[in-house]
């Protein structure tokens, strides 16, 4: 138990008759860093959300979800308030909206490491213009006294992180923290989170619909769909061998140079259909309507998970293709 | 679609209001200015008179029903006006260049930042009570709200419409962009009137009260809540009629027109209330 | 910062002018001859004009107007045409009872409703938030001066706990005064209560779903730290907005409060000159009123800026 930073089992997340998330189960290891991808609505935000007890109001989960020696499925919000930002913590995805627009950061910050230390006023600035200094950010002690609209969107994506490292927590999870960023700052932010959490030997989950990042950062991925995870394994066995036929339709939407024609005449490969609404959710697979493998078996019966793939009819594929 | 409780509660009793005002037109069970000293301050449950009578012995029944027709005609009345001059007003300065837009806005602005209850007192002064000078005050202080109301609504349906806007340039376009903005904007305008028609039967009420609004032979509720007060220690029931009507009749619009918001629109349910 | 202070303050002249001008015209204008008026319809013709010439009514419009605010400007507000007595004086008596009055309402109508919009606002979708919800769509309905009749029909008729109407003066018995004063208080601040908890309601949900409040959560507070600390903090804008806004629901229902409960208030002299046509008392202590409104307007514009570094920093 005490090798995994978090362990999820049997995850369900729903409102109502509504079930968004459907039996997830992943194990992060200690130190490790796990990649969640999958399109828009297939849950990866709200398994997120779950493990950290902020699931809007109506949601409720079913299923384990182990951290630090506990289960926090089960904690009460004042229990899981003084784990919230110190054991484990997010950043989100929208930089511009998650800081609180009436305080100064480092009113933000420094507050949140006195709720969880004992450190005086002066020690936690320091703390807290060191943790900036590491977030690359200039001058800090100005930046501390700064109103987030008086920053840009990495800066202030940057300061989120630095609130997320605050308390050196188990395990981060990141929320597509740089799609809402341009490119180029994406690249510097990425960078910096990656550094600073290999530096502490923080867990990191991080989630987004990027398979570079994923490929740049984590050791291991899982592949949600639908409310289910499909497919999971190393990283490099997954991107270069993938198993399941939605992974492989992600990989290949993927844009790269090889299919980027530059005459402009040739159309990114992409997934035929749409997800579907989750209260059509039948029995079966339900990546069947949209597979191009589907047989009749997909349609009856939901595929099992075995080694990490759920999948009746696995790709084989030699790495060389 | 759910059924949307408020929305139905507030026209029943909106219907049985406006029901009451229009019998009262044709019927009325006795004359309501009538004295009948013989018969005064009978209690609610009489034979003849069942909501008693007042301390001159005139029908409670009567004179409420009368006070009905009162409220609807002035609050329908002021709040009908300043739609129809908000709503022009609005969208004018939505569909004008800057400096039109500007002046409307402005002065709609400074007319708001005086209070009704002023502007209603200034016309008493100098046009004399009554019920058309209530209309004048209600008028006076509603039209800036539907104006501002119907620009930012025209704005946001010309924006969001730019290649139709951009057709209705041009000479002569008034009555194009009228023609094409009013069926987008009416939801929110109905909201609106619905909810100034109540907020002008409680200001009407206030002025009768006060004694610069409708007087003798005209009745208001208002008014007879005033004659009252000066015989709460005799009889309190007469204080109550009145009220309950007032309370009825506003809450009831008052739920018609939360209740069109969520129908009609509603992302304007949580943008404004 | 600066560019905003101007803006509102070129706003607030404007402004006072246009309403000034509003006021003058509304009442000169559209009044017809202030001396006939005040004098009756069976005055004589040279009873009038001497009248006229008295008070300066004889010269043109435009003249008269650049008067009456000098005198404005200088606490010269006019004199009555009965009695000839200041009104700057008559004023100044009446509001030692209207501003206590007004003010307190609106403090008892705010403790009424950040408490109980906070509340619906955290049970929205339950049962008892429906239930506040309700209250206070009643309490909208209610007219301030029926609620003014209950009570003291209640507390002065039948318990005869306090006194059901009338006024001593602050100078002679203080705790007297307080004693009147508490029920004409009670039932603004129920009213505007009310209204205002409508107010605070949305504002409280509409913050809490922010963001902002989720990444507090995320940082280790509560859900009710988060209420407090961000959320109130966070709503108080809005909140300080709809205070403005109620500017206009608090004069009218202090003038009404007075008449209910007999409080020789400003707004009790307004209504008795009303009634005998004091054009020129009415039109100056109107413009107090105004110059009031707008005046409190200007203050929660600034107080927004303070509160919200967005436009005190700029953008």
């Amino acid at each position: 138990m005490t090798d995994s930073a978090m362990d999820v089992r049997d995850l369900f997340v729903g409102n109502g008759d509504l079930q968004a998330v459907r039996g997830v189960s992943f194990s992060i290891p200690v130190g490790g860093r796990m990649g969640l991808v999958g399109e828009s609505g297939s849950g990866k935000t709200l398994t997120a959300l779950a493990m950290m007890g902020l699931l809007p109001v109506g949601w409720s989960t079913e299923g384990r979800i182990l951290h630090d020696g506990v289960d926090l499925s089960c904690q009460s919000d004042s229990q899981l308030s003084r784990r919230r930002g110190r054991t484990i913590s997010m950043v989100f995805q929208d930089p511009l909206t998650a800081l609180d627009p009436v305080r100064r950061v480092g009113h933000q910050i420094i507050s949140l490491i006195r709720r969880h230390s004992d450190a005086g006023k002066a020690e936690a600035t320091e703390q807290a213009k060191a943790l900036f200094r590491q977030m690359n950010l200039p001058r800090p002690a100005q930046m501390l006294r700064a109103y987030p609209h008086q920053l840009s969107g990495g800066q202030r994506q940057r300061i989120m992180i630095a609130i997320a490292l605050a308390c050196y927590p188990q395990l981060i999870i990141a929320d597509e923290p740089t799609t809402a960023l341009d490119t180029t700052v994406q690249k510097q932010v990425l960078r910096t989170l990656d550094v600073a959490v290999r530096e502490r030997g923080t867990a990191l989950l991080m989630i987004t619909h990027n398979l570079p990042i994923i490929a740049a950062i984590c050791d291991t991925v899982a592949v949600m769909y639908a409310g289910r995870i499909v497919e999971a394994g190393p990283v490099a066995e997954v991107f270069s061998k993938p198993r399941h036929p939605y992974t492989m339709g992600l990989l290949r939407s993927q844009p790269t140079m090889d299919n980027i024609a530059l005459d402009g005449s040739s159309r990114l490969p992409s997934i035929r259909g749409t997800v579907p609404p989750l209260q059509d959710l039948a029995i079966g697979c339900a990546f069947q309507p949209r597979c191009e493998f589907a047989t009749d078996k997909c349609r009856l019966e939901t595929p099992k998970v075995i080694e990490g793939l759920s999948c009746w009819h696995p790709i084989v594929l030699d790495a060389e293709e | 679609m759910r059924l949307n409780v408020s929305l139905i509660i507030g026209a029943i009793l909106t219907f049985c209001a406006i029901s009451i005002a229009v019998v009262s037109t044709f019927w009325l069970p006795y004359n309501p200015n009538l004295p009948n000293i013989p018969n005064r301050l009978l209690a609610a449950g009489s034979a003849e008179h069942w909501l008693g009578t007042d301390v001159l012995g005139r029908d409670i029944i009567s004179q409420l029903m009368v006070g009905a027709r009162t409220s609807i005609v002035v609050g329908a009345g002021g709040a009908t006006i300043s739609l129809v001059l908000g709503a022009i007003m609005g969208l004018i300065a939505a569909a004008s260049g800057k400096i039109v837009d500007e002046t409307i806005s402005r002065v709609a602005d400074i007319m708001l930042s005086i209070p009704g209850m002023v502007t209603a007192l200034v016309l008493a002064a100098t046009l004399g009570s009554g019920a058309l000078t209530t209309i004048f005050a209600l008028t006076a202080f509603f039209t800036p709200s539907f104006t501002r109301v119907a620009r930012s609504a025209a704005l946001s349906v010309l924006q969001e419409d730019f290649i139709t806007a951009a057709q209705l340039y041009g000479r002569g376009r008034m009555p194009r962009v009228a023609r094409h903005v009013f069926p987008n904007i009416a939801g929110v305008l109905i909201v609106q009137f619905t909810l100034y028609f109540a907020a002008g039967i409680l200001t009407e009420a206030g002025l009768s009260y006060l004694g610069v609004g409708v007087t003798r032979p005209g009745i208001s509720w208002g008014l007879m809540l005033s004659e009252a007060q000066n015989q709460v220690g005799v009889s309190s029931p007469l204080a109550m009629w009145p009220g309950l009507s007032i309370v009825i009749v506003v809450l009831g619009l008052n739920l018609m027109g939360d209740g069109l918001r969520d129908v009609l629109d509603p992302k304007l349910s949580k943008s404004i209330l | 910062m600066v560019t905003y202070l101007i803006r509102r303050l070129v706003f607030f002249f404007g402004a006072l002018f246009a309403a000034s001008v509003l006021i003058f015209i509304l009442i000169r204008a559209a009044g017809g001859n202030v001396a006939a008026i005040v004098l009756g319809r069976h005055a004589s013709a040279n009873a009038i004009d001497a009248l006229a010439a008295e008070y300066g009514l004889d010269r043109p419009l435009p003249v008269q107007y650049i008067d009456w605010i000098k005198g404005m400007l200088h606490g010269d507000l006019g004199r009555s045409f009965r009695t000839g007595e200041s009104v700057a004086d008559l004023v100044v008596s009446r509001l030692s009872i209207s501003i206590p009055l007004a003010l307190s309402g609106l403090i008892l109508g705010l403790i009424i409703a950040i408490p109980a919009g906070v509340f619906a606002a955290r049970n929205a979708g339950r049962p008892v938030g429906a239930f506040v919800g309700l209250l206070s769509q009643i309490g909208i309905a209610v007219p301030v001066f029926w609620a003014g009749i209950l009570l003291s029909l209640l507390f002065g008729v039948y318990l005869g706990l306090l006194p059901t109407g009338g006024w001593v003066p602050w100078s002679v018995d203080p705790i007297q005064s307080i004693r009147s004063l508490v029920l004409p208080v009670i039932s603004l601040g129920l009213i505007l209560g009310a209204v205002m908890t409508r107010y605070v309601r949305s504002a409280i949900l509409d913050v809490m779903n922010q963001d902002y409040v989720r990444t507090a959560r995320a940082c280790g507070m509560t859900e009710s730290q988060a209420l407090v600390q961000v959320g109130l903090r966070n709503a108080s804008l809005p909140i300080v907005t709809v205070i403005g806004l109620q500017m206009a629901e608090l004069i009218g229902g202090t003038v009404i409060i007075e008449t209910v409960f007999s409080i020789p208030g400003l707004s009790r002299m307004i209504l008795a000159n009303v009634a005998a046509r004091e054009v020129i008392v009415v039109q100056s202590t109107v413009m107090l009123i105004i110059v009031f409104v707008i005046f409190v307007n200007l203050m929660v514009d600034l107080l927004y800026s303070v509160l919200d570094p967005r436009t005190r920093l700029g953008q």
